[in-house]
């Protein structure tokens, strides 16, 4: 049982790491959509690299930001039974969930994907602009990292809910979120 | 029926069953789907290969999307504005401006949420604060405990529907390549593009008319039961004087000027609402760095007021840089533009300072990466989940059930407003519009409907289903936070005349489409 908590932690320890550094990048999406509107409605000068680089600060930021989100609890679940559920219930719904939907979605993503990025990596793919981000393959090699991110995040949840339906752990802490 | 119809069908069933759970939404439809998917691939009925599709999806639907980057801007803004205490500003005001008339504080909260839905549009979190400032001040003074949280939850959700509006966005980007796919069906091979600012032009008249309507009920419910709504006694009041006055414009100002730039730089076709949002968002890192040390803002209102100008300047000198030579009137106009830059750049550095010092950055920033993995992670779901069911042939099949119906173009699509009308009681307006959106609106759109128009009545149905008990998203908010004396039964019965009027508002706009045709025809000249 002190395996599985250690291991969680350390997964958990990750995903708060990454999501707290990517977090900025929300910051840097608006600075520089913002120096980019200024560049060409006052200056007339315009960079299609700059302009891509929101794009990949955007796919960043929710990609490598989903495991965080799920670790609080920030991915939408349709609530009816479950805001009301007894903990117990809650730590069974997640285990389920993530053993048998979260897991098997990511593993089937990465491979679907594994073709589609590796071929991007033989060309050494580039915008299709050609003053563009030359770094096409490193953004779409995102995704594979997405899923093993989520993989790993959907292992702590399991080991979560079984240290917690095993009595070895509390039951997490409800958060609140802004809806839109 | 055939056996892969009956996959189709059971796997829309299978869906909405696992979903009921609770698990995250965006991995229980893709989780079922792929589980559907193998099943009917292990019986032989279905093509794997269709798979494929997917990293193309992932990436170019939700990763390489120009439209969508809006969303994180958006919320952005949103969340920053929500930080600055706009809403709380903006409710002691005006409930101090129309107390004094029969049903003055429902009034009051009506435009209050008709102001934060045209600037923060973030539904939650103007329910709370509603719940929590406008609430107790309504009961206190003798509010019939269901009128004012009807009110509430219902001026809530206006963040819905009057623009900008993030459902807009996301809805105008899927109505878009549905009105593709669906010109293309009927041989149009260049088409008369959709954009989200026909949407947001299209949905500011109806979303100013449910305003109306609201309060025009608030009215009518003042004579003709006045001990539902009283006035506020006098002697709760300060004096309206000079002071006073500078308040509300305190609290005004802001708001009215970020609308103005946002919405009116949108609207006016000068900026993609992507580029709006960025300077909406700047906007409201200004705003909360000032409120955070109002007596030190002199570089703050500079940097706002700098930001016009250098527009302004733009407009007068040819200040595009790499000319080969410079005319005297743009080497001074330049240099006043970089002074100007500076003044920007001077008044954004003490802001952000000021909210990274406060936390308030470091919050605003993850609650956007937050949302932002929410929605875009919900789309990658929502991809593999229409990719499986295209596969299974249940376009077809909504299709061949849409086409059959009595009454044709009508039929049809009252068909698909009660199904995402009857749907919105469970599901979340993301899904319904990332699964259900791409396989109704191209059928319904080859129909010879206008998808402006189309999109708004799905916005308005979507935006109802945030009201409808008992899993209305407005109800659960306000239930969190409203005193013990307000009951669960009593929000349910308070807000069933504000859903009445939706629907009567839905009922308008079908019979008058020109309520949301007339201004994108004005103003970005589109006709479908």
């Amino acid at each position: 049982m002190n395996g599985l908590a250690s291991m969680a932690r350390t997964i958990d320890r990750i995903s708060e790491f990454v999501g707290n550094n990517v977090a900025w990048l929300a910051l840097a999406m608006v600075l520089i959509q913002f120096a980019v509107v200024l560049a060409r409605y006052v200056f007339g000068v315009g960079s299609i690299a700059v302009q891509e680089s929101i794009i990949y600060s955007h796919a960043l930021l929710f990609l490598l930001g989903s495991s965080f989100t799920l670790l609080h609890g920030g991915h939408v679940r349709v609530d009816i039974f479950y805001a009301d559920a007894s903990p117990r219930s809650k730590a069974v719904v997640d285990l389920l969930g993530s053993s048998f939907l979260l897991i098997p979605v990511c593993i089937a993503i990465f491979i679907l994907s594994w073709n589609y990025v590796s071929s991007s990596w033989e060309v050494l793919e580039v915008s299709r602009e050609s003053s563009g981000i030359e770094y096409v393959y490193v953004l779409k090699t995102v995704i594979l990292i997405f899923c093993g991110m989520m993989v790993l995040q959907g292992i702590s949840t399991i080991f979560h809910s079984i240290l917690f339906l095993t009595g070895n752990e509390a039951a997490p802490q409800e958060e609140t979120h802004e809806v839109i | 029926m055939e056996l892969v119809e009956i996959f189709a069908l059971g796997m829309f069933g299978l869906a909405v069953l696992a979903l009921m759970a609770g698990f995250p939404v965006a991995f229980t439809l893709s989780g079922v789907a792929l589980f559907v998917a193998g099943t009917a691939w292990a019986v032989g009925i279905f093509d794997i290969s269709i798979l494929g599709a997917m990293p193309s999806r992932v990436f170019g639907n939700a990763m390489w999307n120009e439209i969508l980057i809006a969303v994180p801007l958006f919320v952005f803004m949103g969340v920053m504005l929500e930080r600055s205490k706009v809403a709380e500003e903006l409710l002691l005001t005006m409930g101090m401006l129309f107390g004094q008339m029969r049903g003055g504080l429902g009034i009051s909260v009506f435009i209050v949420g008709a102001l934060l839905a045209a600037s923060t549009g973030i539904v939650g979190a103007t329910v709370v604060t509603m719940g929590m400032m406008a609430l107790p001040t309504m009961l206190k003074n003798g509010y019939d405990p269901k009128l004012a949280a009807g009110a509430i939850c219902a001026s809530g959700t206006l963040g819905q529907i009057i623009p900008p509006s993030i459902v807009l966005v996301i809805l105008g980007e899927q109505i878009s390549n549905a009105y593709v796919d669906a010109q293309r069906v009927i041989g149009n091979w260049s088409p008369e593009p959709v954009s989200v600012g026909d949407l947001f032009a299209g949905a500011l008249l109806p979303g100013l008319m449910l305003v109306g309507m609201y309060m025009l009920y608030q009215l009518i419910l003042a004579y003709v039961r006045p001990e539902s709504s009283p006035v506020v006694p006098r002697d709760d009041f300060e004096e309206i004087d000079g002071s006073f006055v500078l308040k509300v414009l305190h609290a005004l100002l802001p708001p009215i000027l970020l609308i103005l730039a946002v919405l009116g730089s949108i609207l006016m076709g000068f900026a993609t609402p992507t580029e709006a949002a960025a300077v909406g968002g700047m906007g409201a890192i200004l705003l909360s760095g000032l409120r955070l040390d109002e007596k030190h803002g002199k570089l703050i209102y500079g940097a706002g007021i700098s930001i016009f100008l250098m527009l302004i300047l733009a407009n007068i000198f040819d200040l595009r840089l790499g000319q080969t030579v410079y005319s005297s009137g743009t080497i001074f106009g330049l240099i006043l533009a970089f002074a100007l830059l500076a003044v920007v750049l001077a008044g954004l550095a003490i802001s952000l300072k000021r909210v990274y010092r406060a936390g308030i950055l470091k919050d605003v920033c993850k609650s956007t990466m937050e949302i932002s993995s929410m929605v875009f992670v919900i789309l990658i779901g929502a991809a593999l989940f229409s990719l499986v069911f295209r596969g299974l042939g249940g376009d077809d099949m909504v299709h061949d059930f849409l086409s059959s119906m009595p009454g044709g173009k009508f039929g049809a699509i009252l068909t698909v407003m009660l199904v995402i009308f009857f749907l919105g009681f469970f599901l979340d307006f993301i899904e319904i519009t990332f699964v259900v959106v791409p396989i109704v609106a191209p059928i319904i759109l080859q129909m010879d409907v206008n998808p402006v128009w189309l999109g708004i009545m799905i916005a308005m149905n979507l935006q109802t289903s945030f009201l409808t008990p008992p899993f209305g998203f407005a109800l659960f908010y306000l239930r969190g936070v409203a005193p013990p004396e307000v009951t669960t039964a009593m929000i349910y019965k308070g807000v069933i005349p504000f859903v009445l009027i939706q629907l009567f508002a839905l009922v308008l706009l079908s019979i008058f489409p020109e309520i949301v045709t007339w201004l994108p025809s004005v103003i970005f000249d589109s006709h479908y």
